[in-house]
């Protein structure tokens, strides 16, 4: 009997073993854009000055998309800027993307809000669709290279260790 | 569509054979310079750490350029092997995207839209939209780079297509800064006839003094 009930906790261990190796393996392919190149796209700032990804290759990026009714994002675009500031002399460029339906809303938060990085609209959402966005906010890094080498969903507190270390990481290649 | 996306596999393909040649090439070429080495190490089995010793002495000590010159045309050999190979992977890289081009934009469906600009006192361009024959093909917006280098002389390709033999109508719209930094948005349109070859056609922006202002012209390249 002793046995029996050791074999189904063993059983019970494997799977969810399993499941966690599974549930890993799943977030970590889940934005197909990793380790890809990263696509290219012109949009228009909220200054009124065009901006190409691809003129910035030989540098390290930061895409933020964003809208301005979703509160993690504020509190995110503010850390986010604070890195900006640090990192900029580096070779950093940031550029936050707005999602909102209505380049009105975007722009009065924009006005409230002064940020030190570029802010973009994308009211046709076109570029969030080539980036397979589906999540705000919803945070890319690119390396100098273009290459899409990291992404963080439901950007936090907690990850703000992580995203320096690999910011650092990326501006020291 | 599908076609690109073939072509582009075809390509990927392509290069990552060429890329993994290269790899292999290079390894050949170190472990051939290697193997070359290898009998003057071997000669002296006993002792290693004296042949060591006299390899680590030698350069310093006794002669100098003989003892590096042999080092230095291997390298020097390598390097070279190197840049053949790489000069190779830009040629076939090349005549790879000729080849894409030819086979999705055959000359005799082959339509090509070129923007110039010249001077651009009374106009900074912004974006241009383009439509054949009232349906949309491109919306470029240009970045400030983008202007210079158009203003510096360049010539952009801004849209390359496929048309069938007959009447089309081309449209253009610029949008931009106009005089007195006003915002300004032009047409432009020309009704051509596309025959057997490839159309060719310019969107020439320029300034008109006498006028102050922009003048937006679509010349047709027989």
């Amino acid at each position: 009997m002793k046995s029996f009930r050791g074999w189904k906790l063993a059983q019970r261990c494997i799977a969810a073993a399993t499941l966690t190796i599974l549930c890993l393996a799943a977030s970590a392919q889940g934005f197909a854009l990793l380790g890809q190149p990263a696509p290219d796209f012109a949009l228009r700032s909220f200054s009124g000055i065009n901006v190409r990804l691809s003129e910035d290759r030989g540098d390290v990026v930061v895409l933020t998309f964003w809208g301005s009714q979703c509160g993690v994002c504020r509190k995110q675009l503010d850390l986010l800027d604070h890195s900006f500031s640090t990192y900029r002399s580096a070779g950093l460029h940031m550029y936050g993307v707005s999602v909102d339906d209505d380049a009105a809303h975007a722009r009065q938060f924009v006005a409230a809000h002064p940020l030190t990085f570029v802010m973009l609209e994308d009211p046709a959402k076109d570029v969030a669709r080539l980036y397979q966005i589906d999540n705000l906010p919803t945070t890319v890094l690119i390396d100098r290279g273009g290459i899409v080498r990291h992404v963080y969903r439901d950007f936090g507190p907690r990850d703000e260790a992580l995203y320096l270390s690999q910011l650092r990481e990326l501006l020291n290649e | 569509m599908p076609v690109t996306e073939k072509t582009g596999r075809i390509r990927h393909c392509l290069a990552a054979s060429l890329l993994g040649g290269l790899v292999l090439g290079l390894c050949a070429v170190s472990l051939g310079t290697r193997a070359a080495d290898a009998p003057a190490v071997s000669s002296a089995p006993g002792d290693a750490t004296a042949a060591a010793a006299a390899d680590a002495s030698s350069p310093a000590s006794s002669a100098p350029a003989g003892a590096t010159a042999p080092g230095a045309a291997d390298t020097r050999s390598l390097d070279e092997d190197t840049q053949a190979l790489k000069k190779d992977v830009v040629d076939l890289n090349r005549d790879l995207f000729v080849l894409e081009e030819e086979l999705l934009f055959p000359a005799n469906t082959q339509v090509a839209i070129y923007v110039s600009m010249d001077v651009g006192e009374f106009f900074a361009l912004d974006s241009i939209t383009l439509k054949i024959d009232n349906k949309e093909v491109t919306n470029y917006l240009y970045t400030p780079r983008e202007v210079d280098a158009l203003l510096k002389g360049g010539v952009q390709r801004l849209y390359l297509g496929n048309l069938k033999v007959g009447n089309h109508e081309l449209v253009a719209f610029f949008s931009g800064k106009g005089p007195d930094n006003r915002d300004y948005k032009r047409g432009a349109s020309l009704k051509f006839e596309k025959s057997i070859g490839a159309k060719y056609l310019e969107l020439k922006i320029e300034d008109r003094q006498r006028k102050m202002q922009p003048d937006f012209e679509i010349k047709d390249w027989e």
